[in-house]
This record gives structure tokens, sequence and C-alpha cells, in this order.
């Protein structure tokens, strides 16, 4: 049964790291699909859209973590006099 | 051509890294327990994988209509990629720490030693859940690159490589890989599959790329500057008082 546990979140966690991240992710992708698919736009700007949108938010995310870890790491011990 | 080639290449840098990972598990048991236990551990999660990679290869392959399979692959595929450049980034940065095989060995090796009161088959089951786990990403990389690529026998043919290259070098060497850059290649791979997944993903909504299958090339450039900027962001970030 543990062993089943952990393979399922091994499985959940091939693709999601961040609930938060995943779901923009998502969402970018399926604003693109809706784009194209549903509103019929010229696929060229919403492939460029796609991208930009992808790379924005990986940048955003990456620096996002990166603040959160620097609040929450404890601060250096005071060096002895 | 250079489909089938980029394809290969992406299903054994990936499974390469994945490899190193499992097979750091199993020298740990191999060296402090005895081979037998751990060498069937692995061969029943080769098969059990070998499995995996058949049943969903061909179903995913003759079942799943193209557009919606590259869709949802692509998809899939975006997120694990973006996944294994994120933490890259970040550990290129200097926020996460590097993925030390060495360490993990000897973690692996304490474990180990806390139980040498017990029976065998906690060899066994070691080698068996370290491989399988470290296999599952395996797998999913050469049926989501090979199933949606058409190129399925050069996906599971560059998979097998890795996996045999890198436990021939363990045999060699019976010691963890260390060297391997293995951030590298993670952050390498981490481009190449986030690309790959965009490429398939914007396929599956009806999209056609120009130039084709050259455009993952420009993908790969976007995707590259954005870590990069990342990286160089994150460096910069103020140091909390």
């Amino acid at each position: 049964m543990r062993f089943l546990k952990s393979a399922g979140s091994e499985v959940i966690g091939l693709f999601v790291a961040d609930w938060v991240q995943t779901a923009v992710i998502v969402a970018i992708v399926a604003a693109a699909w809706y784009a194209i698919s549903g509103l019929h736009a010229m696929p060229l700007p919403v492939l460029v859209g796609l991208i930009l949108l992808l790379a924005a938010q990986h940048v955003w995310f990456a620096v996002a973590e990166a603040r959160r870890d620097a609040r929450t790491k404890p601060l250096p011990s005071p060096s002895p006099r | 051509m250079g489909a089938q080639l980029f394809t290969f290449g992406a299903a054994f840098l990936g499974s390469a890294v994945e490899s190193v990972e499992a097979l750091t598990i199993v020298l740990a048991v191999g060296l402090t327990r005895g081979w037998r236990a751990p060498l069937y551990g692995t061969v029943a999660a080769l098969v059990s994988l070998a499995v995996l990679v058949v049943v969903f290869g061909q179903l995913i392959v003759q079942r799943v209509p193209e557009s919606s399979l590259k869709l949802v692959i692509g998809t899939l595929l975006l997120l694990f990629g973006l996944r294994w450049l994120h933490k890259a980034v970040l550990r290129s940065a200097g926020v996460v720490a590097m993925h030390d095989e060495e360490h993990a060995y000897q973690q692996t090796v304490s474990e180990l030693q806390g139980a040498v009161s017990r029976r065998d088959w906690v060899g066994f089951v070691i080698a068996f859940k370290g491989v399988f786990l470290e296999g599952i990403e395996v797998v999913f990389i050469v049926v989501a690159v090979g199933g949606t690529s058409k190129y399925f026998p050069e996906a599971v043919a560059g998979g097998l490589l890795a996996m045999l290259v890198v436990a021939i070098v363990g045999v060699v060497v019976r010691k963890p890989l260390a060297r391997v850059p293995e951030n590298t290649l993670k952050y390498a791979v981490g481009i190449i599959l986030t690309s790959l997944g965009t490429f398939w993903a914007a396929e599956g909504m009806g999209a056609s790329w120009p130039f084709d299958f050259v455009s993952i090339f420009v993908l790969v450039a976007a995707y590259l500057g954005a870590s990069q900027l990342a990286v160089m962001l994150v460096r910069r970030r103020p140091v909390m008082a």
C-alpha cells in the first residue's frame, strides 16, 4: 500500500511541483486552444503569445520561489566576537 | 531524419539522467548487502516498466486520435519539462542544492546498514522501488516523445540505449556516477522537453508551425533565453534583512 501511495505521488509529482503554476500553465494552453479552435484566430500570433506567456510564467514562478525561499530561510547566526 | 534524431536524443538524454539516479540506489544496495537480491529487484522493475511501455505505447498510438493525443501529451510534456527547468534554474542560481549522487548513495547505504538484521528481501524491495519509481519518468519520456512524434521505435531505442550505457558504466566503475553533469543534463532535457511539449500541444490545437519541425529550435532558444533571464533575476534578488 505504501509502495502504491509513493508510486501515485511520484506520478503526480512528474507534472506538478506547484499547483498554482500548473493551473497557470494549463490556463495558458487552454486559452491558446480556445483562440485557435473556438475563435478561429490566426495561428501565428496565438503561437507567439503562447510561447511568450509560457516563458514569462517560467521566469515569474522561478523568481517568486526564490523570494519565498529567501524569506523562509533562517538568518545566519551572528558571528562570535 | 532530423525529427527522428531529435526524438532519439530527447529520449536518450532524459532516460540517462533518470537511469543514473536508479543506478545509485542499486549500487548502494548491491555493495552493502550483496548483488543477488538487488539484481532480482532491478530485473523485476525493468520487466514491469517494459510492460507499461508496451501497454501504454500501443494504447496511445493505436486508440487515441492524433490531435487529442498531441494536445494532451504535449501539455503533459510541457508540465513535465517546465518542472525540470524550474528546478534547474533554481539549482543554477544557488537557491536549491545541486543533486548529489554521492550524497544520495551515502544516504541509502546508511539506511541499509540500519536494517542488516532483516532478510534479503529488503535489498530486493529497495532496488525494485528505486528502479521502478525512477523508471516511471523514463517510461513517460519514451511514451510521450515517441508516441506523439510517430517515432516510437526511435524513442524506445533511445531509452534502452541510455539505460544500457549507464548500467555498463555502473558495472565498470562500481561507484555512484557523481561526475555525470546531472544538473546540466536536467537543464538541457528540461528545455528540450518543454519545447517538444509546446510544439505538440500547439499542433494538437490545430495550428501548424512555420518551417514545421525546424521551429522547435526557435522554441529551444526562447526557453533557454527565458531560463537564463530567470537565473539572472534570481541571483540579483535582494537579500532579506
